[in-house]
């Protein structure tokens, strides 16, 4: 694939509107919550496309590609189950305790709820996990450009981290959340051309439909039992594991998109900002994944479509940018990869940010120096930026020089997130709940996570404790039941230990708990209340299952 | 705080004239398709980012 000047020049011009944007930023940011927070006064548009754009970034959107093309249109569990409800649930029920509780973070939350070493947990292990994520997209981004565009390894992680750097150094929170609405319609606008003509070529949906198998483009009619179906899982596992365990542990907690709401300017715009983000997030699997089905139609169509191959198998990585080749000429080419560096650039700028807010305030405040002034903050804030994408250009280099490092810590932080949301739910919703029981019930939700995969193998992974008890399917099923082991483990252990010792005082407990906190009044017009924009979600995700049964 | 819609709407507007001007004076096409992407593309582009100007400049007067 080559590239004509014009595709340069629109990558420019994406290069200078971010870098405007964080100059423009600039002038509102005195202190550290206007850096850190937002200073909390961003309108309800701008978070809601912020809260799903931090989440899409590059290795998003080549992966899902890529899964629609091994996995057909199944994959939209991940948007329609593994999403959806739980940007429903957190911005009816937990939205109204974090952004009523003045927490800055989620992490400052859980020692307003809990105590010291709960959040203290949490909020060193989501620095760490941050960083190596931003590194691993870093790493995924610049080997793919070598590959495809045979840019310079070096070159493009410098380029791109130096560009993410500038305008989240220039303007925080409200700079990133900015550039990730910008980058936002990039997306949309460089990938949805593909999506259609793609899928126009291989004879539309109904085209699609007769050129692969029935399970590839049926989304519940082959999940009664694992063999059934091309992801290898059954209904159980999907709808706990994937619909219950990990969509909620990672919406309705992960500091990372919950930021984005906190950023909003009301509680009413906060708790509305997940529920407005359902919305695009229920269309984005028709420009995301459909590419992925329509290249596997392509492919069975012989007309001189294929993957390349890789191990044996396909390269199914290569999906999104070897359909561009074919569909895009000069032109919409370079909006195209514009696109993919924006979607990049809008997951890092998430990462970087919520690893600052996290950083200044639960370590650095927390810890290291308590009683300094705001201007001190916002000076640590700035610089933990640079810091922030230093490290994950690190981790970025750290993965090119141990193949496997990469797939270890990814495995080891899903141990580490898995238990998270049944420690939130217990948090919010059972005054009773302890800080020892938080605190054990998630070590021993994140023990039961690691025991799971040393007793069951899938894929010829896992196992490592010697004895198997039990042989999955595929590595997806794995997951879900390692996440479901982790749930009720983390559930049961804090209920256990929370009976062992005394609970917080109900007085301190106002703000952070359901019952003791006052249900917001919304006074807006019926169509922003919270629920009925939820019926109204809830109304077209059953239109959207039963279309694609 | 700035209206984000004026930035964005500037984007598009020129990114849109970017692809109309290449659509109209390129014959070049992708191996899979005939449809002049370009020009189809540019005018969507131009017109969303005419929408995002026009919102911003009502919402101010």
């Amino acid at each position: 694939m080559t590239l004509a000047i014009v595709d340069y020049v629109i990558l420019a011009l994406y290069f200078a509107f971010v870098l405007g944007i964080g100059f423009l930023v600039r002038r509102h940011v005195s202190t550290s919550e206007d850096f850190l927070t937002a200073g909390r006064s961003v309108p309800v548009w701008i978070t809601s496309l912020a809260f799903i754009a931090a989440n899409l970034g590059a290795q998003e959107v080549i992966g899902m590609c890529a899964s629609g093309a091994k996995y057909g249109v199944m994959t939209a569990h991940f948007y329609w189950i593994g999403a959806v409800p739980a940007m429903l649930f957190v911005g009816v029920f937990m939205m109204p305790f974090y952004y009523g509780s003045r927490a800055r973070s989620v992490p400052e939350y859980l020692k307003l709820r809990f105590d010291e070493k709960t959040r203290g947990l949490n909020a060193i292990t989501f620095a760490i996990m941050t960083l190596f994520s931003s590194g691993a997209s870093m790493y995924a981004l610049a080997k793919l450009f070598k590959l495809v565009l045979g840019w310079d390894f070096n070159a493009s992680i410098l380029l791109s981290a130096a560009i993410v750097l500038a305008y989240t150094f220039l303007g925080g929170l409200t700079s990133a959340i900015y550039n990730e609405v910008l980058q936002f319609f990039l997306i949309v606008m460089g990938f949805a051309p593909l999506a259609f003509l793609a899928a126009a070529k291989a004879g539309g949906w109904e085209g699609i439909k007769a050129k692969l198998p029935e399970a590839y483009t049926h989304t519940w009619t082959h999940v009664g039992t694992a063999a059934q179906n091309p992801m290898g899982v059954e209904a159980f596992g999907l709808i706990m594991g994937l619909g219950f365990v990990l969509s909620f542990g990672y919406w309705c907690t992960d500091f990372l998109v919950v930021q984005r709401a906190m950023a909003a300017n009301s509680m009413s715009a906060a708790r509305r900002t997940p529920l407005v983000a359902a919305f695009p997030k229920m269309v984005m699997p028709f420009i995301v994944i459909l590419p992925g089905i329509a290249a596997l139609a392509l492919m069975n169509m012989n007309i001189g479509y294929t993957l390349p191959s890789k191990d044996g198998g396909l390269d199914y990585d290569l999906a999104l940018t070897t359909l561009m080749a074919k569909f895009y000429p000069t032109g919409i080419l370079g909006v195209g990869l514009t696109a993919l560096m924006a979607s990049f650039m809008s997951g890092m700028a998430g990462n970087v940010t919520a690893f600052n807010t996290v950083f200044t305030y639960d370590i650095y405040q927390g810890y290291i120096r308590k009683n300094a002034s705001d201007a001190h903050y916002l000076m640590v804030g700035r610089w933990t930026t640079v810091v922030g994408v230093v490290l994950s250009i690190g981790a970025a280099y750290a993965a090119t020089l141990f193949n496997n490092i990469m797939d270890f810590l990814q495995l080891v932080f899903s141990f580490v997130n898995a238990p998270l949301f049944a420690t939130f739910m217990l948090g919010m919703f059972w005054k009773r709940a302890t800080g020892n029981g938080a605190f054990v019930g998630l070590l021993s939700g994140t023990l039961a996570a690691a025991a799971t995969h040393g007793l069951t193998v899938a894929e010829h992974k896992g196992g490592w404790l010697g004895t198997t008890v039990n042989t999955f399917p595929s590595s997806m099923a794995q997951n879900f039941w390692i996440a479901i082991v982790a749930w009720t483990t983390c559930f049961v252990v804090t209920i256990a230990v929370s009976y062992m010792g005394q609970s917080k005082p109900v007085e301190q407990l106002k703000g952070l708990v359901y019952g003791l906190t006052p249900v917001p009044h919304e006074d807006v017009i019926w169509y922003k209340r919270p629920g009925v924009l939820a019926v109204i979600v809830i109304v077209c995700l059953a239109i959207l299952n039963v279309w694609f049964w | 705080m700035d209206d984000l819609r004026i930035p964005i709407g500037l984007f598009f507007t020129i990114l849109g004239v970017i692809l109309i001007a290449v659509g109209l004076t390129s014959s070049a096409r992708a191996e899979f398709t005939d449809v002049n992407v370009n020009l189809y593309s540019g005018v969507c582009m131009l017109v969303f980012g005419g929408v995002m100007l026009w919102l911003s400049r009502r919402s101010t007067t």
